[in-house]
């Protein structure tokens, strides 16, 4: 009994501390303090979480940003802790607190956890709270009440008496029309999922003329974030009502002379277009996009190129070529020779996933030529779009039609002089090389590979390496013994050791994917032979070749070949020599031990071949945590 | 082998530009004064080897080197010095350098730059870095302890000598450079000064230099440098070059820098010669310093 409350006062220690700390004079205690806020209040059980924890943090919001924002987010998720359901009214006064005071990011997660503990409310404690609180932050005399606020409507809304309901929609339309611009655009912000909770009604008679009007603020950045609910409003109209109170507003929203507001109108077209419908996207969104493409400023042009693609592929399927023809097109042509790089980008990004729209016809027709420019530009970004999104054309039309382009415009990237541009280009050689298929690749792209495997850059070489494999695993080992070991051999005594070491590296992860007998044949011997090396890093990057080598290779072959060349690597006279030998030699003798438990079984067997490649891996993160391990017993 | 481990894993860590505890630094400043005391003023190295200018904490571009010209221990390395200072990352930069020391020793040579210094390092960031990271000086203690410990100079083959700054007129032979007592705080004048000072100029004989510190020197000097120690080359850092790397004097002084646009100076076993050059590390492949002190332990 006696030890019992001695392990009751030990656990209630840590707890006497944390309420200590949370008066602390140094921040960083507080802060910890507020962040095991959780730990404090179950301690002190609900009651006293209600009755003290709870007044004691209303008293002393005045403290750090730190400490109040770890406050604000904590108390979303504090229902449980004072009670439930039916008690979580008693969060709201620290809350609204928080929700007023100076520093944004503290009032938005104030925000967010009123938010979510609003729904926890019963109807009648709704009522009697949580929208008096509302009422109170909106008719506030600081702007940063008002603007907190904003963000409360949508969610106590719905569950209002019609009466409460008619003083929330009168309160709402006084902050769309403050004197604060901070306040009308949180409204504005949020008018889009207000919109989605009123009354079908209202929204015509009370929302949409706050929409108007917020539409056309004389602050640009209220105009843009109306333009942002312009989509959420007009999900909920039917088409005719749509076409008189909403598209009016997005047309000159289209046209604004503030770019900032044309930007956010492209950026958002996919949705206004799925929002407005087929009909009106026909008549009214087709000439704004246009404009929208056509734009003065690169911003506005780079946003709305990419929407092309999904623009062209929603359009209603009876006159989606004819306005892609006639109205996007010579639209899309211009900007495959605009003046700026990032609207070519862009435009880049997209165009390839026009040809599936438009069918093999149509892409040789219209859309070939645009990618051959686009190949043929002078900024590597536009061209390795282009590159990248070849698989779009090649389902459509065959790559073949591009390769003649495509061949000098990859031999340029390819021979970038910035290497990250080399980098990207190499990335994408599986792929050209699965859509050219092998012997345009063996005549036109096969050098380039074995190019950068002696680049001046290490990522380079390391990619190309990588490639290798990738490419081995798309053609076959036929190919790989024929093509690519004979020149990675030639490499083994090349005067640099650098490119000496990177025939090492493209054993290393060819094996991984060449039978047992194409690497004790073919790539053993090399490597076995560069033990000799002049170079201490070659010596000891042979020895850790060997050792990921070893579970490949027949127990034969590592007796008479491997560890032969590992035990003389250990008497090395370099220590690094002697270390990798050393290691690779406790594989070798491990791996044999393994061998000989298991040998006589089919080593075919997936479990069998399960348990080498699991033992491979063992070994290495064993060794390298400086463990030693007993091998498994077969039975 | 769990303290090879242990150092694999500090390694691990830095490479990914995180700092290893305090206690760890104190043991790796440690083992690292163990190497270096055994090493020569003109430290002797072989080719092949890639020798880089000043990283001035600037970790993303240490990376980017390594990027370029391989990793440790493949590629082996000399640095030149002024591995501190200037940059957001000189903690992570300089116990990387310290780890990879450790651990390969023979792969990784370090040279002292005039910023491994106390007095320096208090006015241009390493202090307050340490300061802020910590939350006190003990790990700037324990580097600044390793400073006394880093070599003046190097030669590569015997041909190539290396030196963060330059030369000084009490010096005439590589044998006077071994005669320094190296293990102290860089002095205001003399030879160990100038060595980590001074700067070639377009001139003859010995100038003043505007560092306050060190001097200037000709290509007279140079060419009587070169022929009494029967070197090639005097390869050397400190300045910043716009194209990354510098020649002077015919060929006879090079200088590398690690800055804005980078070089590195490739040279392999037959003392081939190769720069490689590239840009400073895109933004993207860059972290953003937190602002806020590490937190403390609470509970």
């Amino acid at each position: 009994m006696a030890a019992s409350e001695q392990a009751g006062d030990d656990s209630l220690y840590p707890i006497a501390v944390l309420i200590d700390e949370l008066r602390n004079e140094d921040v960083q205690l507080r802060l910890n303090s507020i962040k095991k806020l959780s730990t404090i209040a179950l301690a002190l059980g609900v009651e006293r979480t209600r009755k003290e924890l709870i007044p004691f943090l209303t008293d002393t919001i005045y403290d750090e940003d730190e400490v109040l924002l770890a406050l604000a987010e904590q108390l979303g998720s504090f229902t449980p802790l004072v009670g439930g359901n039916e008690h979580v009214h008693c969060l709201l006064p620290p809350l609204e607190s928080l929700a007023t005071v100076e520093e944004t990011v503290v009032r938005d997660k104030a925000v967010d956890s009123l938010r979510i503990i609003a729904a926890q409310h019963s109807a009648s404690d709704l009522e009697t709270h949580f929208i008096p609180l509302v009422k109170r932050l909106a008719a506030g005399d600081w702007f940063t009440s008002r603007t907190s606020s904003c963000g409360l409507f949508s969610v106590c809304y719905p569950r209002a008496s019609s009466s409460v309901k008619a003083e929330l929609r009168q309160h709402f339309r006084n902050l769309c029309g403050d004197d604060t611009p901070m306040v009308r655009r949180a409204a504005a912000g949020k008018l889009g999922e207000f919109a989605k909770v009123v009354e079908p009604e209202y929204l015509k008679s009370d929302l949409i003329p706050l929409f108007t009007a917020l539409s056309s603020d004389e602050q640009d950045s209220v105009r843009l974030l109306a333009v942002e609910a312009c989509s959420n409003m007009a999900s909920l109209l039917e088409p005719d009502d749509i076409e008189q109170l909403i598209m009016p507003t997005l047309r000159e929203a289209a046209h604004d002379k503030s770019w900032r507001v044309r930007y956010m109108v492209a950026d958002k077209f996919n949705e206004l277009q799925k929002a407005v419908g087929p009909e009106l996207t026909k008549n009214d969104l087709v000439p704004a996009f246009q404009s929208l493409l056509k734009d003065c400023e690169a911003e506005v042009r780079a946003a709305s190129a990419h929407k092309v693609k999904d623009f062209c592929q929603n359009l209603p399927a009876d006159s989606r070529e004819q306005i892609i023809m006639s109205n996007i097109l010579p639209c899309v042509k211009d900007l495959v020779s605009d003046g700026n790089q990032h609207v070519k980008s862009a435009m880049a990004s997209v165009i390839m996933g026009l040809s599936p729209i438009l069918g093999k016809d149509g892409t040789i027709e219209h859309l070939l030529p645009l990618f051959l420019t686009q190949l043929k530009d002078e900024c590597p970004e536009v061209r390795l779009n282009i590159i990248s999104n070849l698989d779009c054309v090649n389902e459509v039309i065959g790559i073949k039609q591009l390769s003649q382009s495509l061949l000098p415009a990859i031999v340029e990237l390819a021979e970038d002089t910035k290497w990250r541009v080399r980098l990207a280009i190499i990335e994408y050689m599986p792929l050209l090389a699965g859509q050219l298929g092998q012997e345009f690749f063996d005549e036109k792209l096969n050098t380039l590979c074995m190019t950068w495997l002696v680049d001046h850059v290490y990522a380079i070489r390391e990619a190309a390496t990588l490639n290798l494999k990738k490419l081995v695993e798309k053609f076959d080992e036929d190919w790989a013994q024929k093509t690519v070991i004979p020149k990675i051999t030639q490499m083994a005594t090349d005067q640099n050791y650098l490119h000496r070491m990177t025939c090492l590296f493209c054993f290393n992860v060819l094996s991984q994917v060449c039978s047992e007998e194409l690497v004790s044949k073919m790539m053993l011997p090399t490597i076995v032979a560069m033990a000799n090396d002049a170079v201490a890093n070659v010596r000891f990057n042979v020895a850790k070749t060997l050792q990921i080598l070893i579970p490949k290779l027949d127990q034969s072959v590592i007796q008479i070949k491997v560890k032969p060349c590992l035990e003389k690597l250990k008497t090395d006279q370099d220590n690094d020599v002697q270390f990798y030998a050393l290691e690779a030699l406790d594989v070798t003798d491990k791996w044999s031990v393994y061998f000989r438990t298991t040998n006589g079984i089919n080593r075919n067997d997936p479990r069998v071949h399960y348990g080498i490649s699991r033992i491979e891996k063992t070994v290495a993160s064993w060794r390298r945590h400086g463990l030693d391990f007993a091998v498994p017993k077969t039975k | 082998m769990s303290d090879m481990s242990n150092l694999d894993r500090q390694i691990e860590n830095l490479r990914r530009c995180e700092i290893i505890k305090e206690s760890e630094v104190k043991a790796l400043c440690a083992k690292v004064r163990e190497i270096l005391v055994e090493e020569s003023n003109v430290q002797r190295v072989d080719s092949p080897v890639t020798v880089c200018g000043d990283i001035h904490g600037q970790f993303y571009d240490l990376r980017e080197l390594f990027k370029v010209g391989g990793d440790v221990p493949d590629t082996n390395y000399l640095f030149l010095g002024d591995f501190v200072d200037r940059g957001f990352y000189s903690v992570e930069t300089f116990l990387l350098m310290l780890a990879l020391k450790v651990r390969y020793p023979d792969r990784i040579t370090l040279i002292r730059g005039n910023h491994e210094s106390r007095q320096i390092t208090q006015v241009y960031g390493f202090y307050d870095e340490c300061l802020r990271k910590y939350g006190s000086i003990t790990v700037w203690r324990y580097c600044i302890e390793v400073f006394d410990y880093l070599s003046l100079s190097a030669i590569i083959d015997g041909k190539i000598f290396c030196v963060h700054g330059g030369l000084s007129p009490s010096i005439q032979t590589l044998d006077q450079i071994r005669g320094i007592d190296r293990k102290q705080e860089v002095p205001h004048d003399g030879p160990m000064c100038d060595l980590l000072w001074s700067d070639p100029e377009e001139t003859q004989g010995w100038g003043v230099s505007p560092r306050g510190a060190g001097y200037l020197f000709g290509s007279d000097v140079v060419q009587q440098f070169n022929t009494s120690n029967d070197i090639s080359l005097i390869c050397r850092a400190h300045q910043l070059v716009m194209e990354g790397y510098k020649w002077h004097f015919n060929e006879t002084v090079l200088t590398v820098w690690c800055g804005n646009v980078a070089a590195i100076f490739e040279l392999d076993e037959h003392l081939k010669q190769d720069f490689k050059i590239f840009e400073a590390a895109p933004q993207e492949q860059r972290g953003i310093p937190s602002k806020k002190p590490q937190a403390n332990y609470f509970l």
